[in-house]
């Protein structure tokens, strides 16, 4: 049988602290979500600021990455350029979602949401490089 | 109709009609009215991620001292989630939980133990309260007596959930 990659608690501690400290050089209050590779939330901050929809916002970004093994941005910009039947998709098309790659696997995602799509895809990235 | 049958049909009827007086004389407890507010806890600020995060740690560590799975969900005065973390392997129907039992405690200003025992006491209108959790586990955070959070635990059986939610309640004072 085929194994694959599982993120732990440790990882999620170590990729919520590196997004979280990409925030803070920032003074960006985001909500950071991790989540396994179903879609489950594993790990959650919300920063002193962020609102309760972020929070909400952020764990559907990351879902829709874990699920879809691919970026949020992806699918805004599919419907960006025309393809307007994706909004029917159960997943939420917005840039800040990315799905952690381990060995060509998915492992789980990051999703965050509190500044501009582009800054939180940002942050969201500055977690998962934290796995090395 | 003949005597017999009159005495078939009175006889229950008057049974019916004094168990339904002696029903009425037993007064219900619902009926009381106090003079206080129950749980007239004022509501704070909302709980800072710091806190929220050493009560996530606290709680952690407790049920990893116990070698239990749980996962633990911290909310603000609002109800809204602050901080959450899943135990390696513990149980996914419980994410959710942990999140509803907080929200229960903070938004009812009481432990979930409450409706635990309110249905098991047999009080079961508790059920039909828009977002009750029957189940203890969730914990309100009291900040110089103001509430400005709750912590949430499951994933073990609701008296293991409380053990651990009992310590990370216990970082806030």
């Amino acid at each position: 049988m085929k194994t694959k990659p599982c993120l732990i608690l440790e990882d999620c501690k170590k990729i919520g602290a590196a997004a979280e400290a990409e925030a803070r050089k920032n003074k960006w209050n985001v909500v950071i979500a991790i989540l396994d590779d179903g879609g489950h939330l594993l790990w959650l901050v919300r920063m002193d600021g962020a609102t309760p929809a972020n929070a909400q916002i952020a764990i559907e970004k990351g879902r829709t990455a874990a699920v879809s093994r691919r970026t949020t941005k992806n699918w805004e910009d599919r419907i960006a350029a025309g393809r307007t039947a994706l909004l029917n998709m159960p997943v939420l098309p917005v840039q800040g979602g990315v799905p952690i790659m381990v060995n060509g696997e998915c492992a789980g995602a990051v999703g965050v949401s509190g500044v501009q799509s582009h800054e939180d895809e940002q942050i969201a990235n500055a977690g998962i490089a934290a796995l090395g | 109709m003949s005597l017999k049958s009159v005495a078939r049909v009175a006889v229950p009827a008057m049974l019916a009609a004094f168990a339904l007086a002696a029903a009425a004389q037993q007064p219900n407890p619902m009926d009381v009215v106090p003079d206080k507010m129950p749980n007239d806890i004022p509501y704070g600020a909302p709980i800072a991620l710091d806190h929220a995060q050493a009560a996530i740690n606290a709680a952690v560590a407790e049920s990893k001292k116990r070698g239990w799975k749980l996962n633990v969900a911290v909310v603000d005065s609002g109800g809204n989630l602050v901080a959450f973390a899943r135990q390696d392997g513990a149980q996914i129907a419980s994410i959710a939980i942990s999140e509803h039992k907080a929200r229960a405690a903070a938004t009812f200003r009481r432990e979930t133990k409450a409706f635990e025992a309110g249905i098991q006491a047999g009080n079961n209108y508790l059920i039909t309260l828009d977002g009750v959790i029957g189940s203890r586990g969730g914990i309100p955070l009291l900040e110089g007596g103001k509430l400005i959070g709750a912590i949430g635990c499951s994933g073990g059986t609701g008296s293991q959930d409380e053990v651990v939610c009992k310590a990370g309640a216990a970082t806030v004072k």
